[in-house]
């Protein structure tokens, strides 16, 4: 009874401090979203009559062999993105945390990838792959790594490879940046405290440093996999979806269909199933992050 | 003495050539493309790619100032940029705090949707978004292009921002609370100061993402004066994808500056942190 | 320091709620007053209404933009009442671009693009209807073979076509100099087969290490289907068939004759090189001008505009008539204007656009994107006619150039980038057989067709 009480005083609490960012939120943000969401239960292809067909969209989708075959490389280029950005950017984000030389310059060098306009990051690397004149076997070659010029983005063995180390490239800045922040917002008193305590480099690092900067680690790593199962910009100037339909990513998928071939109704139904799909993983992994903290 | 200045460096020595590391990867791209903005385009093309380029030209850099108006384009890109970031970190500071301070019924509507937003292909909303913006008379402005912004890298900023916030000791409060301080006093005295290198972090998501957005600033800004860089930077790409490499190239070297001196000056508040917040 | 931040909030609600109901781009609309001002006054002196087009462009070389500025700028002198703007587009967001602005009404005037998806807009009812607004002077003088492109069954037209192009093949002179190889002539062109030996006796392995060092053509193969669409009409074929109105997916032998040939000059002649696969045309240039092909059979004629800026000075090249098989036929997509169905004053539209694509001003644009005009008179000027940098050859090949069948097939995008692209590249990475790829074009393909029937 008394909880019950204490917990709507928070609500209200609480809700002193939202409402201002609420009305653009409202206008702009919710309500497209609905009218999004709803045409994904329309049979609307551009051009013609709209009419409410309840499931049909996901009845095609189950038999839609493409749909899921993007799904299947969705998730393969999301974990495998997202896991190498947190790891080697966690790896970043503690060597900047460093007191030593030169770190200011890498700090801002290492946002290159994100400063870079997102038109010529694809063209930059697809350049770069060019089996004969790019940069990537020129180098490989020289260094003996590679025999025969390899064409990266256009051959069955090495275009996921290729396009998964352009993703961890475009993506390592933010997981950084986030990272590094947290690492900062660490009080240096407790780890003093626990060098009195005679705790050693290890122990300090996973009892201090781990827990503190888990719940960034968690915020920035769920943003991150939502973020990287829905570009498609880099992908699509890159190999656009080919050889063959292996790199083609859901949201490529849905993009084609709604605004290449105008099926506006089923590419809005495969915009609900990815929020459904990965906002179901993503919403346990979130509040089971948050409750073992708690 | 020398002799532990020595090892000093030795151990330093595996974290050094670790970030040398990085920065290769992280930067070759760039340089390549500089290299690329200051040849002549024939050069592109031998089949032996050499990294200093054998003749220097500033040709493809005359031509990208001479066309289309990259200087204005810009400043449009900063003034957009600026008026989103400001906006969204002012309106989700005291949101994200009542996320990260209080846990109730209201934490999972609004992560759920924030997980719907940034989910939910944003290029299919762009139509109904596009059909409110012009009832509300918003298009064609960078306010309403900036408010489009704000609007959209809310629901990552709170989630970015209210992270930072649980991470700062709640004792550290609880001390100032006893002390006879206010939550207002609280916040602004003790919060804050602590929270600047997440405010940094999140500022620059924010900014980045509004200073690379290509789709609504294509929609919303039909007025040539208008254009955002991204806009600009995509007309140099022709039919196919085919583009001529050097003025690209010299246009979005000249684009990454400016996000580049941002970078040099908010990492200072980005790593400055604790230096100015008193704990009592 | 409480009734600051409650400052700060009221003030952040006002602006919210202000921006909202349409008062916040007060800095913007001052300027737009003014002109409507001055307009104003104009009108009452000459007692007209001055009406303003706006031009969506997809130029993007700053010598075709500055051509395109210039023609407008004269119309703009010419008619005060009808004033035209200039906006500039890009070709990678245009299709993304016009459906949201079809979608919410919000359109330019006058837009430019090329006849395949305008048939696809066209039949969604985006577009104005140009038939009745034509003029005879223009009917007569471009090409029929332009006009089906944006043309539907009901015989309406929804775009003016203004530029073509064909696909040709470049070589290497030095490289025929030395192996004592004659180019074929405009009259007597080369048959594939004949093309066929030449690759073959062009692909030498100089320095006898078991590694080709010259091959003797170099096809840019990475979005395969165009490609081989456009090629299939010269062996007889198209890949479409109707029958009692509705479209099939036939791979037929003509088809597969032209599928058998490139693939065998892929893996049984070894005379082509397999770094073609997966790359356009353009990036084959950099290989071709280090000599390693003599040659890059179909590639669009306005590649050469880009052997002219990036080649070495000494390169040596030249142009081949297109290759035949039973005919030379090549099938061919143009670049179009039209005009939305919700743009206002679609009548002076078309009077501008009578403007800007007379003549000369449409073989100035044509120049200037390397491609062919649509008009006979303009295609008949000499700059069309010159040996300099093969234009002589490749407008001859103008002649040779259809509609294919799959033009007004409807879902036809869908089935030529879900099935047909990616078919095709496995096909040429040899994973699938002729009868194979054939097979899953045929019917991976009719099921595509048969949602849109």
């Amino acid at each position: 009874m008394l909880k019950n009480t204490l917990v709507t005083k928070k609500e209200i609490e609480q809700l002193k401090l939202l409402p201002f960012a609420m009305i653009p939120v409202i206008f702009l943000s919710l309500m497209p979203i609905v009218r999004g969401i709803y045409a994904g239960f329309t049979d609307h292809v551009l051009g013609s009559e709209i009419s409410f067909n309840w499931l049909e969209n996901y009845r095609i989708m189950l038999n839609d062999s493409l749909f899921h075959q993007s799904f299947r490389f969705g998730f393969l280029w999301t974990i495998s993105v997202t896991v190498s950005q947190i790891v080697l950017g966690f790896g970043l984000a503690l060597l900047l945390n460093k007191k030593i030389a030169f770190t200011a310059w890498t700090r801002v060098f290492m946002l290159v990838p994100w400063a870079m306009p997102p038109v010529i990051r694809g063209i930059m690397w697809r350049f770069m792959y060019h089996p004969h004149v790019g940069a990537v076997n020129h180098i490989f070659m020289r260094i003996g790594l590679i025999e025969n010029p390899i064409n990266w983005l256009h051959c069955f063995e090495h275009t996921i490879p290729a396009v998964i180390v352009v993703g961890i490239w475009g993506g390592l800045p933010q997981a950084t940046v986030a990272l590094l922040a947290g690492l900062q917002l660490i009080p240096p008193e407790l780890y003093e405290a626990a060098s009195i305590d005679g705790g050693n480099k290890w122990d300090k690092f996973r009892h201090i440093t781990l827990p503190l900067i888990k719940p960034i680690t968690v915020a920035i790593s769920a943003l991150l996999f939502m973020w990287n199962f829905n570009a498609f910009g880099l992908i699509f100037v890159l190999t656009g979806g080919g050889p063959a339909g292996t790199t083609r990513v859901p949201m490529l998928f849905a993009y084609e269909e709604g605004f290449k071939f105008g099926n506006m109704g089923y590419a809005a139904a495969l915009g609900n199933v990815m929020v459904i799909i990965i906002g179901v993983i993503m919403f346990t992994y979130v509040r089971q992050q948050m409750k073992e903290r708690a | 003495m020398k002799k532990t200045k020595f090892n000093k460096i030795v151990t330093l020595i595996p974290s050094y050539l670790a970030i040398a590391t990085y920065i290769i990867f992280l930067v070759f791209p760039l340089l390549w493309m500089l290299s690329v903005s200051v040849r002549p385009e024939a050069e592109l093309t031998r089949l032996e790619p050499s990294f200093i380029p054998e003749t220097v030209i500033l040709e493809h850099y005359a031509t990208v100032f001479s066309g289309p108006k990259m200087i204005q384009s810009i400043l449009n890109s900063i003034k957009v940029g600026a008026m989103a970031t400001v906006g969204v970190i002012a309106l989700a500071i005291p949101a994200a705090y009542a996320l990260g301070r209080y846990s109730t019924r209201i934490n999972k509507y609004v992560i759920g949707w924030v997980l719907v937003s940034q989910l939910f292909p944003t290029i299919l909303i762009m139509i109904a978004l596009l059909m409110i913006l012009i009832r509300l008379g918003l298009t064609n402005s960078h306010f309403g292009l900036a408010l489009v912004y704000m609007v959209w890298t809310l629901p990552f900023v709170l989630l970015m921002l209210q992270s930072y916030i649980k991470a700062i000791p709640q004792e550290l409060e609880d001390a100032a609370a006893i002390d006879g301080a206010t939550r207002t006093q609280t916040i602004m005295a003790i919060v804050l100061p602590l929270l600047l290198p997440g405010i940094a972090a999140t500022a620059l998501f924010a900014f980045v993402s509004a200073w690379n957005e290509f789709f609504f600033a294509l929609v919303l800004l039909r007025e040539p004066e208008l254009v955002t860089l991204p806009v600009m930077l995509a007309r140099l790409v022709g039919r196919e994808g085919v583009a001529r490499l050097g003025p690209l190239a010299a246009a979005s070297f000249i684009a990454t500056i400016p996000a580049l001196v941002l970078f040099g000056f908010l990492q200072k508040w980005l790593t400055s942190g604790l230096l100015s917040g008193s704990v009592k | 320091m409480r009734s600051k931040i409650l400052l700060l909030v009221l003030m952040l609600i006002f602006t919210s709620f202000f921006s909202l109901i349409g008062c916040a781009p007060v800095e913007e609309e001052p300027a737009v007053v003014e002109k409507a001002d001055g307009e104003k006054e104009e009108e009452v002196e000459e007692e007209v209404e001055v009406i303003e087009l706006t031009y969506l462009s997809l130029a993007w070389q700053e010598e075709v933009i500055e051509a395109k500025k210039d023609i407008i700028n004269t119309w703009n002198e010419k008619n005060p009442n009808i004033q035209v703007k200039y906006v500039q587009g890009d070709w990678g967001s245009i299709h993304d671009f016009m459906i949201t602005s079809f979608a919410v009404g919000n359109v330019p005037s006058i837009f430019h693009y090329y006849s395949t998806p305008i048939v696809d807009f066209a039949g969604r009812d985006f577009l104005a209807d140009l038939t009745p607004l034509i003029t005879d002077e223009m009917k007569n003088d471009v090409f029929e073979g332009a006009w089906t492109s944006v043309r539907l069954p009901d015989e309406k037209i929804y775009g003016i076509p203004f530029l073509w192009e064909s696909r040709i093949t470049l070589y290497n002179k030095d490289i025929f100099e030395e192996a004592n190889i004659t180019p074929p002539t405009i009259e007597d062109p080369w048959t594939w087969d004949e093309m066929r030996e030449v690759a073959k006796e062009l692909t030498v392995d100089k320095d006898n290490d078991g590694k080709i060092d010259q091959w003797g053509a170099g096809f840019g193969l990475r979005k395969p289907a165009g490609m081989m669409l456009n090629l299939s009409l010269g062996f007889g074929g198209g890949f479409v068939k109707e029958e009692d109105g509705k479209h099939i997916i036939e791979v037929g032998e003509a088809e597969k004759n032209l599928m058998r040939t490139l693939k065998a000059m892929l893996y049984e002649d070894k005379s082509t090189t397999l770094d073609g696969i997966g790359l356009s045309g353009t990036k084959m240039l950099p290989g071709f001008y280090e000599g390693k092909w003599a040659m890059i059979p179909v590639i669009g004629v306005w590649a050469r505009h880009r052997v002219t800026t990036d080649a070495p000075a000494d390169f040596n090249w030249g142009v081949l008539p297109p290759l035949k098989a039973v005919t030379q036929a090549q099938g061919a997509s143009t670049q179009t204007l039209s005009i939305p169905k919700d743009a206002p004053h679609q009548e002076e539209a078309m009077q501008f656009i009578n403007f800007f694509l007379d003549t000369q001003n449409m073989a100035k644009l044509a120049q200037g994107d390397w491609l062919f005009p649509t008009r006979k008179s303009s295609i008949e000027l000499p700059e069309f006619q010159t040996e300099e940098h093969g234009w002589d050859i490749a407008t001859a090949s103008v002649e040779h150039l259809k509609m294919g069948p799959w033009q007004l097939t409807p879902g036809f995008a869908e089935f030529q980038s879900r099935v047909m692209n990616p078919v095709l590249v496995e096909f040429f990475h040899d994973r699938l057989t002729v009868d194979e790829a054939a097979k899953r074009i045929e019917e991976e393909g009719n099921n595509v067709l048969s949602e849109y029937q």
